[in-house]
């Protein structure tokens, strides 16, 4: 499957929110989808899950226009929300049996999927009995009730403790593994590094950055080297570079043990490890600078700002 | 049609196993009962034997029971025949004061419920501590009074009164009354039964639907529902299972009262068939206005829970549905006093008053059959439109959080392409 979203605008009033965004999104690829409070991520999402259109633009499923309806769809709002007063089983199966289900179906994949999440005990109980994070675990059982062919996850892990982030770890592992449609919109850009092949970065209503994550970071270690000396601290080490290197690279950032440096002009990796040796520095690391997906983030969206 | 079941099946289960409702309707279930039941149970456990009881019939026909009170009277107008008067005053014990000093004091120390100041054969002053609105002294005492001047004034005239008490006493007894149309006075309970149960119904189970749906909206359940169904089969749902929880709570008070009733009407000597002998008819005309009336409430007070945020909102929202309501139900329950009037005509083909006031018309009065079809036709059609709309409400409102939205407000954005798909 193939969800493509086309130049997606969408106003409020008269303020426009989304101005015409674009991204696409495979099977057994999850997409992370980023942006900073307010970028318009869940506009984007309730946009996609037919909570409301869009002013303009199209939604495209295998080059076929999107109605949620048709498909099975997991969903797990940004705003949670269950029934408290109402027993875990006994919604479940109501959300499984609205999706489509039989009673006997939304039963047996409730049941499945509170034991999986660890929360099979609770199953009688009132909604509003449960911790935060049991909650939060009835809730993702909701989502993947009707076994969705495309998952819609925004900010899953918020919640959780490690024990339980890495039960959900799981689940989406084998969600791509099972070759699912995954939309992951999260501010922990861990996870998005873990699970997500392609980002999508949206600030201000705007794609500004998209792609294979592997791609972006190679771009954007382009170029860019991590130094240390077994001797000098990033202090002197960045002295040297502003005197006597300026030439051949520039410090970009001091880290807390290594710099970050930028080659300048049509300089190679093996001009400046030579003029390192000539200049005697006794080499602890030198390395392809790989960036964090962190550091793409603050740019990007420092740089937009 | 599917999840429209599952909806309502759903939202049905909450409101039947509510425990609140179980125990209001067993409670009200048992009153009534055991109400019903009082003259079985008594006759069963507490009759006196045959003989204390003609006992007691002879003696009340001489000394009719006492209330233990006593009164006072000061005889300042000179009737004659005071024994008479004492005889037949039945209010309690009538006593001679000699002067009115003594009779306010022993008023205002509560020895004596009232006092009376004969002036003259037809003349009397009342003294009490508190005028009570429903006290009856005065009339017992001039019901006395009259009695004493009408027997002073026979013997005057040389006849014995107790010659003419009879004649003067007699006893009218009405046969059936023979009606040509519709009998209002013996319609007239169960109808106001029938309208009272109506308005508490709708004012009870508006409020339940208007909640639930507002805390569907702050337990942010609804992002949820609305991606899983159609909010069409949400709202439908939500306020078919209100109506069937209502009809069959409400069922099941008329039954209880019905059933209990016709096991002890012969204990009631049948005195109660005005309220429970309801004509089928009647009953079928409630069950089309009412039923359409009812869902006609339930989708407004519905489509105004989707507009607040917080349920502690849904009065404020409900206030001015409230107030028409209201209005309607006074409008009605006047209306059974002259089922001609102008105004309840009128009602009865506005929707928002035609399911109360055409069945007191049609229960109470005289109305042709189109003129039924017609509003009964005006009220089908309003509350689909009204259902319609409500979804449209309930669709746009329930995803606008913060303050409460206003009714314009939604309108006008359900209108607009924008927010439509």
């Amino acid at each position: 499957m193939k969800l493509e979203v086309k130049n997606l605008r969408k106003s409020f009033s008269d303020t426009e929110v989304l101005h015409g965004i674009s991204f696409t999104i495979e099977s057994g690829k999850a997409l992370g989808f980023l942006g900073r409070n307010g970028a318009g991520k869940t506009t984007t999402i309730r946009i996609l899950m037919d909570l409301f259109s869009g002013n303009s633009g199209e939604i495209l499923l295998n080059g076929k226009k999107f109605v949620p309806k048709e498909h099975q769809i997991g969903y797990l709002p940004e705003e949670r929300g269950l029934y408290p007063k109402q027993k875990v089983l006994e919604q479940l199966v109501y959300f499984g049996q609205l999706r489509g289900l039989t009673s006997k179906e939304a039963k047996e994949n409730a049941l499945y999927w509170l034991k999986r999440l660890g929360v099979e005990e609770h199953k009688n109980k009132k909604l509003e009995t449960l911790s935060k994070g049991n909650q939060q675990k009835v809730q993702l059982a909701e989502t993947f009730i009707c076994n969705p062919d495309i998952v819609v996850l925004d900010e899953p892990f918020s919640g959780l403790d490690p024990v339980n982030s890495q039960i959900l770890k799981d689940i989406i592992r084998e969600l791509i593994q099972q070759n699912k449609l995954l939309i992951f919109s999260s501010h922990q850009m861990g996870y998005i590094e873990e699970f997500c092949e392609n980002i999508a970065l949206i600030n201000k209503g705007e794609i500004v950055l998209k792609g294979d994550l592997k791609e972006i970071k190679k771009e954007y270690g382009m170029n860019r080297l991590t130094l240390s000396d077994v001797n000098l601290s990033c202090n002197e080490l960045k002295e040297i570079f502003d005197n006597k290197l300026g030439n051949i690279a520039t410090v970009v950032d001091e880290k807390k043990d290594y710099l970050i440096i930028e080659l300048m002009g049509q300089n190679t990796k093996q001009d400046l490890l030579k003029a390192l040796i000539e200049l005697n520095i006794d080499i602890e690391k030198f390395s392809t600078y790989q960036p964090t997906l962190e550091d793409i983030f603050v740019k990007k969206v420092g740089d937009a700002s | 049609m599917r999840n429209f079941l599952i909806v309502t099946k759903f939202e049905f289960l909450n409101l039947v196993k509510n425990k609140t409702a179980i125990i209001a309707t067993v409670i009200i279930c048992l009153l009534l009962s055991l109400g019903l039941s009082a003259p079985t149970i008594r006759d069963t456990f507490f009759s006196s034997s045959d003989e204390e009881i003609a006992m007691d019939q002879d003696q009340g026909a001489e000394h009719p029971p006492s209330s233990g009170r006593t009164y006072g009277f000061i005889n300042k107008g000179g009737i004659t025949n005071v024994d008479d008067l004492k005889q037949r005053f039945f209010a309690g014990e009538l006593v001679a004061f000699n002067n009115q000093e003594e009779l306010e004091e022993q008023i205002r120390s509560g020895e004596v419920e009232a006092g009376y100041i004969i002036e003259s054969p037809t003349q009397y002053q009342h003294i009490v501590q508190n005028n009570e609105l429903m006290g009856t002294n005065p009339f017992a005492f001039e019901s006395a009074l009259a009695e004493a001047y009408r027997i002073s004034a026979f013997e005057d005239m040389g006849i014995e009164y107790s010659s003419v008490e009879g004649i003067i006493s007699v006893h009218i007894e009405q046969q059936d009354t023979v009606v040509l149309g519709t009998d209002s006075a013996s319609n007239y309970m169960y109808t106001y039964i029938l309208v009272f149960g109506l308005y508490f119904l709708i004012i009870i189970y508006g409020q339940i639907i208007a909640t639930s749906v507002a805390s569907e909206k702050s337990n942010r359940a609804m992002e949820v529902l609305i991606t899983s169904t159609d909010s069409t089969h949400l709202i439908f749902g939500k306020v078919i299972a209100g109506a069937l929880a209502g009809i069959c709570q409400f069922g099941l008070v008329i039954l209880t009262g019905i059933t209990a009733y016709n096991l002890n009407a012969a204990a009631w000597d049948n005195s109660l068939d005005f309220v429970f002998k309801i004509p089928g008819s009647t009953l079928l005309s409630f069950s089309a206005f009412g039923i359409l009336g009812y869902l006609f409430y339930l989708f407004i007070f519905g489509a105004l829970g989707a507009l607040v945020s917080r349920t502690e909102d849904v009065n404020t929202s409900s206030t001015p549905i409230t107030l028409i309501f209201v209005a309607v139900f006074i409008v009605s329950m006047t209306g059974m006093q002259n089922t001609e009037g102008m105004v309840l005509k009128i009602a009865s083909f506005v929707p928002f008053s035609s399911f109360m006031a055409m069945f007191v018309r049609v229960s109470m009065g005289t109305v042709s059959t189109l003129e039924v079809i017609a509003s009964l036709s005006i009220l089908a059609i309003t509350t689909a439109l009204i259902g319609y709309l409500a979804s449209k409400i309930y669709r746009m409102g329930t995803l606008m959080y913060g303050n409460p939205v206003k009714l314009r407000t939604v309108l006008k954005l359900s209108k607009g392409k924008s927010l439509s798909r």
